[in-house]
């Protein structure tokens, strides 16, 4: 069973976020053997909302009885239904999420191992997961926000969204070469001459993925190899850099 | 809901007749229900509305812990059922599982949207418990259901309850729980992916193409 695969349980309660949805989704693209057990799990997941059956207040049935009747239904042709893919009606795509389609690329993987780093005081953590992840999402659902990707000549890929008018962005590295005992991966926003560490991965780890704050006016996001924990200042010249505007 | 049961007595036929009519199937009947108001069918809404509305508010409630909340996003939830219809595959499983992705979606969308997530923090920290809607009713088959996965649950492991119950009640994400329960984020997804297997075999739930 792959990591990703171990997100089913999480992933039908709606318990991933929008990037882990999306890495999640391209995952059963692939995994013929994976949508029957999401279509029992969502069957399964739905009988939870039975012991919450309460009479919901009088005005609600007038109102979307209403609603209804001015709201035009999608039309959806033969063509439409085989064209859409598995499981596909299943879900609302937002654009949120196509973006993150469109982030995650060819990772199967994406995780947040940057963040899971950090798991220490428990209710700090939360709030700071709930708070990455909202802010996460806003990068990528904002108008301005532009996304490039670099391949790293060693193999693997930076992918970078960035937002200028939030000053953030998101970074997800892909398919890097495990880097040796003791060295791990760091990101630095580039301004001219001067960098800045914008994160260090896990030692051990070829992929993960980061929020970036402070991108305005930054040129370039690029990876170097570091020893783990990361540097001060990179020491070596970026193995990838994407622009950042 | 139980008509004819108590008043105006018919004298030797009353009694007779306790048996209650056999249950419709409520899977095939809220798939074709779903089928016809994808074809436009008014009516049919209007059936499907009084089958799925208790659940789909009453979710919303639970996850949102705010009526007046909750009865936004049910209504926003019952109208994009309309809306959306057509996108229903039978193939691919039971209408009200299909109308209850969406509205678990949309509360646990409202849930972590951050107007909504600083309300509830607020409320939480306030201390202030949930005001139960007063007029709680509740009716037979629906009661044996809810009886059913209560039961199921109570078969879960504690830790597998409690993840479970967190995200899909609580409306928090893995993480979170992994934070609230001071678990290991492997540990947390394995607990609500072997959770919800146990769950699917307690409650019978097969999948039939």
């Amino acid at each position: 069973m792959t990591d990703i695969h171990a997100l089913a349980g999480a992933y039908v309660l709606d318990a991933v976020d929008d990037v882990e949805r999306a890495a999640f989704v391209r995952h059963l693209a692939g995994c013929e053997s994976c949508a029957l057990e999401l279509a029992e799990f969502h069957e399964t997941a739905a009988r939870l909302a039975d012991p919450t059956w309460s009479v919901p207040p009088p005005a609600l049935r007038t109102s979307v009885l209403a609603e209804m009747r001015r709201t035009p239904q999608e039309r959806q042709g033969p063509v439409g239904r085989a064209a859409r893919g598995r499981a596909g009606g299943w879900r609302r795509r937002a654009a949120v999420a196509a973006a993150a389609v469109l982030l995650v690329g060819g990772a199967g993987t994406a995780t947040w191992t940057v963040q899971e780093q950090r798991v220490r005081d428990a209710r700090t953590e939360a709030g700071a997961a709930r708070d990455e992840a909202g802010r996460i999402r806003a990068v990528l659902a904002a108008p301005d926000a532009v996304v490039r990707t670099g391949a790293v000549p060693a193999g693997g890929r930076l992918t970078v969204v960035a937002s200028p008018s939030r000053n953030e962005g998101v970074a997800l590295l892909d398919g890097l070469t495990v880097p040796a005992a003791g060295r791990a991966y760091q990101l630095w926003l580039i301004d001219g001459a001067t960098a800045t560490s914008a994160g260090v991965l896990p030692a051990g780890r070829g992929g993960g993925s980061t929020l970036l704050s402070g991108v305005r006016g930054k040129g370039l996001l690029g990876v170097t190899e570091e020893p783990a924990g990361g540097s001060a200042r990179p020491t070596m010249t970026p193995l990838v850099a994407v622009a950042l505007a | 809901m139980t008509e004819g049961d108590s008043a105006g007595d018919v004298p030797g036929r009353s009694r007779l007749h306790a048996v209650p009519p056999a249950a419709p199937d409520p899977r095939a009947e809220t798939d074709g229900l779903l089928r016809a108001v994808a074809r436009g069918d008014e009516a049919a809404f209007e059936r499907l509305y009084d089958i799925v509305s208790p659940r789909v508010y009453g979710l919303a409630r639970r996850v949102l812990r705010d009526p007046a909340q909750a009865e936004e996003v049910a209504q926003e939830v019952l109208v994009e059922v309309w809306r959306t219809a057509a996108r229903f595959d039978p193939a691919k499983g039971s209408a009200t599982a299909w109308v209850f992705t969406i509205a678990h979606r949309r509360a646990v969308d409202r849930v972590r949207s951050e107007q909504a997530g600083a309300e509830r923090t607020r409320r939480v920290a306030a201390g202030s418990v949930e005001t139960p809607y007063d007029e709680v009713a509740e009716e037979a088959a629906a009661r044996l259901e809810r009886q059913q996965v209560r039961h199921c649950l109570d078969v879960l492991t504690e830790m597998q309850r409690e993840a479970i119950t967190l995200a899909y009640y609580g409306g928090h994400s893995y993480r979170e729980v992994a934070g609230l329960l001071g678990t290991a984020l492997p540990t947390v997804k394995t607990r609500m992916r072997d959770g919800l297997i146990r769950l699917r075999d307690c409650l019978g739930v097969e999948f039939s193409r």
